[in-house]
């Protein structure tokens, strides 16, 4: 996994000052994703914010901002919930085209998502019998 | 987030439930023998075992009085698979973003 990324990118009709608010901005960040505690800044941490199950107000996703470069490139260190604090890295990067703005995606830095790991390796003896039943029905 | 998958998340964020998995991978239980390996509560470890029926991690069946929890390896699948779990979060936040760009630019050139 130590390799594995994701990359996304799309193109927005938009210039890329108005993608970087969408991107740093409280207010504009609950638009797509959730709202932020405040703006991002360089060297802060951030949290994007919801509501647990019960209702009871959550971070969702959070980390620290590691890079700012407005317009053109900012990182996170990134985690979600679930994943009891294992942090990864985002990269998005902006760049100019005809139009608008390329946005890029980055999403890297698996390797210290263990525990469901772990987790697999101590079922692995259920997974060769389930993986042997699925190359059987395949066979059929 | 697909309420499935985030159900099963939830179940594996805690340490002993993922124990509590593990034990089952060896065989099915009723709450007393799940109990037996920790120190915590029977009340604490039905309350573990709620979350990971709800996660779809286990499956309960009852066999006369006693209920008997069976691990449900499959629901570990999609966990497991990180990339095409963060590839379709960041797909449909991405789609999400285009919108609310371009929402906010046809709305300044009004």
């Amino acid at each position: 996994m130590s390799n594995a990324e994701i990359i996304k990118t799309i193109f927005l009709a938009a210039s890329r000052e108005t993608v970087w608010d969408f991107l740093t901005r409280s207010e504009k960040l609950a638009e797509w994703f959730h709202p932020a505690e405040r703006d991002l800044a360089e060297g802060e941490d951030y949290a994007l914010m919801g509501q647990t199950d019960d209702g009871a107000p959550a971070r969702l996703c959070w980390g620290t901002v590691v890079e700012m470069d407005k317009p053109s490139k900012m990182v996170w260190t990134f985690t979600i919930r679930p994943l009891d604090g294992a942090m990864t890295t985002v990269t998005w990067l902006l760049d100019d085209v005809a139009d608008g703005t390329r946005l890029t995606l980055h999403h890297t830095g698996f390797t210290d998502i263990a525990a469901p790991f772990e987790l697999m390796r101590a079922l692995d003896s259920g997974w060769d019998k389930h993986l042997s039943d699925l190359r059987a029905a395949d066979a059929l | 987030m697909n309420g499935g998958i985030q159900g099963a998340f939830r179940a594996l964020a805690d340490p002993t439930r993922r124990e509590i998995l593990i034990k089952l991978s060896e065989r099915e239980m009723t709450i007393a023998e799940v109990a037996e390996n920790f120190a915590i509560t029977r009340g604490a470890v039905k309350k573990h075992l709620t979350i990971l029926e709800e996660g779809r991690l286990i499956s309960v069946h009852t066999h006369g009085r006693e209920r008997i929890n069976r691990l449900e390896a499959d629901a570990l699948r999609p966990v497991s698979d990180w990339l095409s779990y963060f590839d379709r979060f960041w797909g449909s936040r991405m789609l999400d973003l285009k919108s609310a760009v371009e929402k906010h630019e046809r709305n300044s050139d009004e």
